[in-house]
């Protein structure tokens, strides 16, 4: 094993790769853009209120301490709509999902109800929906609480229940901290599993592979200089997402020696999966092909843009079968839930899979000796 | 053995891909400081034979020594004293000249004088240029120039000229003349006839797996073609006529243009005086020697591709 010869392939590998304006792109841009474009999809409706258009009909002291119950806490941005209108067809013409219609005799209907003449007595509360639009039925339980809550404020009794909330997490979190870490991870796999592929494929078809047969370089050392070259650009595609989302969504997370670790573990594993893969992509063309049907299955189905947990049982158990599933637990417990069992659980099954799949991609790969 | 004057040994190669045999008990040597030229046509078994003596492939049985050493028992020492210009040499796309040869110096841990290399395979002036915008004969000089790096004792050249034009083609063997003017051994491998004939000491034809011939590109003329080719131009019938009825068999190689291959000098002068008293006039007549070219069609059963089965050159 000789440093020099270490050195000049790293020399070598990241020279052509700064070069190569698609690998730029597609090492440090396309990550960044991906974070940028789903914090910002994600990051804005937790941010704001509902949208609520109510027609008041009442224009009551009743109506009106109603409307500002639903305001409360900015659960509901109320917005108001004409009264003479039907509000059925002004829900559809104005694609709302959700009207709420105070009846005109709301007052009086409060009033009996409250002097006990008529116990039975309510104010019935329209809501006019669109069934077909998902997110109507958080709107509707939503606006459901809010009106028990009024129920409970009209009484004026004291609640007998009341919720404390104590989370397990350290602190919230949102959406773009449950992203970054899976972004990170996919990162890192796309470019170890389609460079290997990629210059296996190359050296094999523009004979280089041929002449460094007749140099000195031992296939460890090609292999130690390719790991290291990957573990370089994952440090540099990590950077660049942790820098970007915390400067755009102001995304903290805890950055250790956990994260080190589980990065070069991260590309020692795919180093050894796109060795073993190689055999099936000899030409630069097979290449992305093979890389990607492993890619983007990998990519949805471990957990990388939503949790594991909103999958049907049955791709749940697949899932745990990948190893990028074990990355993004990994991350996500070392970065987000600093959970030391768990990040220790899932980093060391990726530690034992990488061991496992370097070691047989290098027993298969072939230096010289090829056949025909 | 170690063996001062053999740079290189083989002794009874076999090489067989499935049912195969690509290589069969090829025996030859190879003296220190000659060019060696080892030709054959493509599937002849001419690569395999050549990529187990550069370590690349490992022989089926048989034995191949290179400075002494057995090539599988000691890669690791004889890689470092030779140099290997593979076929078709092609390199990383985006690295220059200079950083190219950089690179394999790197490999074998020797302080190469890059410049006196870029000088020697004339490349100078393309030091900074990137490989993939090189012309085909230029990429051919940085992969003889990278085989140069270690300043290896046996150089192989695998087939450096395929594919170039004519200039580039002059050009590559002035760069193998400079070589031989040093003292290296060259192991080069061809299909061209007129390159083996100007550049080699030794010449060695492959067939169907098997040496057919070998020595040098004189004595390979003078023992395979021990007769002399007579081409007429613009003659009639009557003039075939006649050299039919002295016993000769000329053939028709083109319009108006006759071939008569004849034994010795005395023939030439039978038929030229037949001819004359004929009283037909010649539009033009060659006589030579058979050329090396011409022998080695003789020897591969006249063609130069596909010369065996084997599906590897």
């Amino acid at each position: 094993m000789s440093p020099r010869i270490i050195n000049a392939n790293l020399v070598v590998r990241l020279k052509s790769f700064y070069r190569e304006r698609a690998a730029l792109f597609f090492t440090v841009a396309f990550p960044v853009i991906l974070v940028l474009v789903f914090g910002t999809i994600f990051t804005k409706p937790e941010s704001l209120s509902f949208d609520l258009p109510v027609q008041d009909n009442s224009r009551s002291e009743a109506s009106t301490r109603l409307i500002e119950g639903l305001m409360k806490d900015r659960a509901f941005k109320v917005t108001p709509i004409p009264i003479n209108a039907d509000p059925t067809q002004y829900a559809r013409e104005h694609k709302l999902n959700l009207v709420l219609v105070i009846p005109a005799e709301a007052q009086s209907l409060l009033e009996q109800r409250i002097a006990g003449m008529n116990p039975g007595i309510v104010v019935p509360l329209t809501y006019v929906y669109d069934p077909s639009s998902t997110a109507v039925n958080t709107k509707i339980q939503l606006l459901n609480m809010m009106v028990a809550a009024a129920n409970q404020a009209a009484v004026g009794a004291t609640p007998v229940f009341t919720l404390v909330p104590a989370s397990i997490l350290q602190r919230r979190y949102r959406f773009i901290e449950f992203f970054v870490p899976g972004i990170i991870a996919m990162a890192i796999m796309t470019s170890c599993l389609s460079n290997t592929l990629n210059m296996n494929a190359e050296l094999r078809q523009k004979g280089i592979l041929r002449k460094l047969a007749t140099t000195p370089i031992t296939r460890a050392e090609w292999l130690v200089s390719s790991i290291l070259y990957q573990v370089i650009l994952s440090v540099v595609s990590t950077a660049a997402i942790l820098i970007v989302s915390f400067l755009a969504f102001d995304v903290r997370l805890h950055l250790g020696s956990w994260l080190a670790l589980i990065i070069v573990a991260q590309v020692i594993a795919f180093v050894g999966i796109g060795m073993l893969l190689s055999p099936f992509a000899r030409e630069a063309e097979s290449a992305s092909a093979v890389a990607n049907a492993f890619l983007f299955p990998m990519m949805f189905l471990s957990g990388t843009f939503f949790p594991v947990e909103m999958m049907p049982g049955f791709l749940q158990a697949f899932a745990k079968l990948l190893p990028l599933y074990y990355v993004n637990e990994a991350l996500r417990a070392s970065m987000i839930f600093v959970d030391g069992p768990a990040t220790l659980w899932n980093a060391g099954i990726t530690v034992v899979f990488a061991t496992v799949v370097f070691v047989a991609g290098a027993v298969r790969t072939r230096w010289g000796d090829e056949g025909p | 053995m170690p063996d001062a004057q053999h740079a290189i040994v083989v002794d009874q190669l076999c090489k067989r891909y499935g049912d195969v045999l690509a290589v069969d008990r090829v025996s030859f040597t190879v003296s220190v400081g000659e060019v060696f030229a080892f030709v054959g046509p493509n599937g002849a078994g001419k690569s395999s034979t050549v990529e187990i003596i550069e370590t690349i492939r490992r022989p089926t049985s048989g034995s191949v020594s290179v400075l002494g050493m057995d090539v599988g028992a000691s890669k690791a020492e004889v890689v470092r004293r030779i140099g290997v210009l593979p076929q078709g040499f092609t390199s990383f796309d985006r690295l220059t000249v200079r950083e190219t040869l950089w690179y394999y110096a790197k490999l074998f841990g020797s302080r190469a004088d890059l410049d006196g290399l870029m000088d020697l395979t004339d490349l100078r002036d393309k030091a900074n240029t990137r490989f993939s915008t090189l012309s085909g004969g230029l990429k051919q000089r940085v992969g003889i120039a990278a085989a140069l790096v270690n300043d290896p004792e046996v150089v192989f050249l695998d087939e450096p000229t395929t594919g170039l034009d004519p200039q580039a083609r002059r050009q590559v063997w002035e760069v193998l003349k400079g070589l031989k003017a040093r003292g290296k051994t060259v192991f080069l491998t061809t299909h061209y006839m007129e390159e083996a004939e100007l550049l080699a000491d030794t010449v060695a034809i492959i067939s169907k797996g098997r040496i057919v011939a070998i020595d040098s590109p004189a004595r390979l003329t003078e023992t395979h073609g021990n007769h002399l080719r007579i081409t007429l131009k613009s003659v009639g019938a009557k003039v075939i006529d006649v050299i039919e009825s002295m016993g000769f068999s000329p053939a028709r190689v083109g319009h108006e243009t006759t071939r008569i291959s004849v034994g010795s000098a005395d023939d030439v002068r039978r038929i030229l005086g037949e001819v004359h008293k004929a009283g037909v006039s010649l539009g033009g007549l060659e006589v030579r020697k058979p050329n090396l070219e011409e022998v080695f069609l003789k020897l591969t059963d006249g063609h130069l591709d596909g010369g065996a089965k084997a599906g590897h050159g």
